[in-house]
């Protein structure tokens, strides 16, 4: 057994006295308690909380192209599209959902989407106490992305201006590693199917 | 384990801690075979926060996996974010801009007075001390503030990309973290004027949980746990990875390797840390912040291990390609694992309260060990 620590009774008394002197100082600094429900933070402008669809700014359409390259990227499938080709050899969307009980917001849709449609805003009182609410289908998607801001920097899209885009703004980064369009099926395929096994000595 | 239930007449009788234990931090469960007050043996079992991690990331792209590995260790996710990114770099030989290496920097060093925080918040609580507590995590929020302005997240940030970061810093970063970081080593001094020579600490921590030398070596200790026993050896400077040899930096190391040692070595490593900011802030050179990479990412078949200086320890990748876009192996490494193996060694003879406050200066958290 290791011998027990020798207590200088004079230097512990000073010593308890410094650490009280620290809260007695605190005591009378400001307080950084934020009262909630009453006041709240200002978040950054790159926060990322509820995911949203963006509406273009004219004509209220959505910018969704329904290309399912978000539903690629997302690493845990909470994004499902499905989609069919119009009389104009289109992709045209039926229905996107995105899972709030499964997202885990990193932002992957978001970089990889070229026509600003999706995007994850500072918003983040989405509570509730329905899971099955908390699935949200396009129209409710859509109108939580009516009031966001954004700057149109779609790379791809013909019709809209191309706006120069601020260095370092969250809209503009395009993932580099996100998988590329391949032909697609009809359905989005979610990133959890099955993979062929890998062979033997695991 | 346990050959002979003890009867009534025994003196020996086993207690479980945990895995539901407020001192475990964490979902660790600790059988105790105690005689009265002390401890007679102790095991750990490990396993209730299994998320096969490994598996998952096999299943995943190499851009899919940064957000999951964030939860690996959810208290210092840059630096597990960062492990990772690394391997995959040596793997495929991505040139990395010199900008992107230091906010690296800045952001792993951040991270560290981050988990140290926590580290002496809940240590300290766990001694009875709840001042200390509150003020650490004030400062902690701060820190918070910046990763989240920054990388979009307080906690999970998906920051640390192939090839560079996400997002070059905003405006008012700069500004903020130079606050930050004149004031923080104030606040060291206030934490160690109510904590450092408190003799109530004292009585607790001198000549607690002693970890000797070749103990410490031989149970694969690493991090503040092998510095806190005498031994110098620090990652950063013995096998530098990015731009950390041009900083300058001591590495605090303890004498006796007791709790109050592993306490001091964490506090002296806030304040390098606080200087390698500083020192990193003044260098922050121009340019970009990512290099352009292939929209489909596919490192060469191969494989490669990279390790890293943690708040816990070293922590290490290695990772198996294939050539396809997905890991075919990810192994990862955790100091927090290779402590918890000391508890068995070191545990008996103690007492209970004196094993609550040696498992906190471990500063083992649970992710960590089950992956």
């Amino acid at each position: 057994m290791p011998t027990a620590y020798k207590l200088n009774p004079i230097s512990g008394i000073k010593n308890l006295l410094i650490g009280l002197w620290v809260t007695l100082r605190h005591l009378f600094s400001k307080s950084i308690t934020l009262q909630y429900p009453t006041e709240r933070w200002e978040m950054p402008e790159r926060s990322r909380g509820v995911v949203v669809l963006l509406s273009d700014k004219e004509t209220g359409d959505l910018n969704c192209t329904a290309c399912i390259l978000c539903a690629k990227a997302c690493p845990v499938g909470a994004i499902r599209i499905e989609r069919h080709r119009g009389d104009d050899k289109r992709w045209k969307l039926d229905s996107f959902s995105i899972d709030n009980t499964i997202c885990c917001y990193c932002g992957l849709c978001q970089e990889a989407c070229n026509f600003d449609a999706i995007k994850l805003t500072p918003k983040y009182e989405f509570s509730s106490y329905d899971k099955a609410s908390l699935i949200y289908d396009v129209n409710r998607l859509q109108d939580l992305g009516r009031d966001v801001d954004y700057v149109p920097t779609a790379k791809k899209a013909a019709p809209k201006p191309v706006a120069a885009a601020p260095a370092g703004d969250a809209a503009t980064a395009v993932a580099p590693q996100a998988p590329a369009a391949e032909p697609t099926p009809t359905v989005a395929p979610m990133p959890e199917k099955p993979v062929e096994p890998k062979g033997e000595g695991e | 384990m346990n050959e002979a239930t003890p009867s009534q007449y025994s003196e020996e009788f086993e207690v479980n801690m945990g895995p539901q234990h407020p001192s475990t931090h964490g979902v660790l469960r600790l059988m105790l075979r105690m005689n009265g007050e002390n401890i007679v043996r102790a095991t750990p079992y490990i396993g209730y926060l299994h998320r096969a991690i490994e598996k998952i990331c096999e299943n995943r792209t190499y851009a899919q996996c940064i957000p999951l590995l964030d939860r690996f260790e959810y208290v210092t996710s840059m630096a597990s974010e960062e492990v990772f990114v690394l391997a995959t770099e040596r793997l495929a030989a991505v040139e990395v801009p010199e900008r992107a290496e230091y906010l690296r920097v800045i952001m792993l060093e951040f991270n560290r007075i981050a988990s140290h925080l926590i580290f002496l918040g809940t240590f300290s609580l766990d001694l009875g001390a709840i001042t200390p507590f509150l003020y650490c995590l004030r400062e902690r929020e701060q820190i918070m503030d910046l990763f989240e302005m920054t990388s979009g997240q307080r906690l999970t940030y998906n920051y640390i990309r192939v090839g560079g970061v996400a997002y070059d810093i905003p405006e008012d970063f700069l500004p903020l973290a130079r606050k930050f970081v004149d004031t923080f080593q104030h606040r060291i001094d206030d934490y160690e004027a109510i904590l450092t020579q408190n003799p109530i600490f004292l009585a607790r921590t001198k000549n607690v949980g002693i970890i000797s030398k070749d103990i410490a070596v031989n149970y694969a200790a690493s991090g503040p746990v092998l510095r806190a026993s005498g031994v110098k050896w620090d990652l950063r400077r013995d096998d530098p990875y990015s731009i950390y040899d041009r900083f300058k930096f001591d590495i605090p190391t303890g004498t006796v390797g007791d709790t109050w040692d592993r306490y001091m070595v964490r506090v002296q490593e806030m304040r390098q840390s606080n200087e390698i900011v500083r020192q990193a802030l003044d260098q922050l050179p121009q340019g970009d912040y990512k290099t352009k990479m292939k929209a489909v990412f596919k490192p060469p078949v191969g494989e490669c291990y990279a390790r890293i200086e943690n708040a816990r320890g070293e922590m290490g990748c290695h990772i198996i390609s294939d050539g396809s876009t997905k890991p075919y192996r990810v192994k990862l490494r955790g100091g927090s694992f290779c402590h918890t193996q000391l508890i068995p060694a070191i545990a008996p003879g103690m007492m209970i309260a004196d094993l609550v406050a040696t498992f906190a200066s471990l500063d083992v958290i649970l992710p960590e060990v089950d992956r």
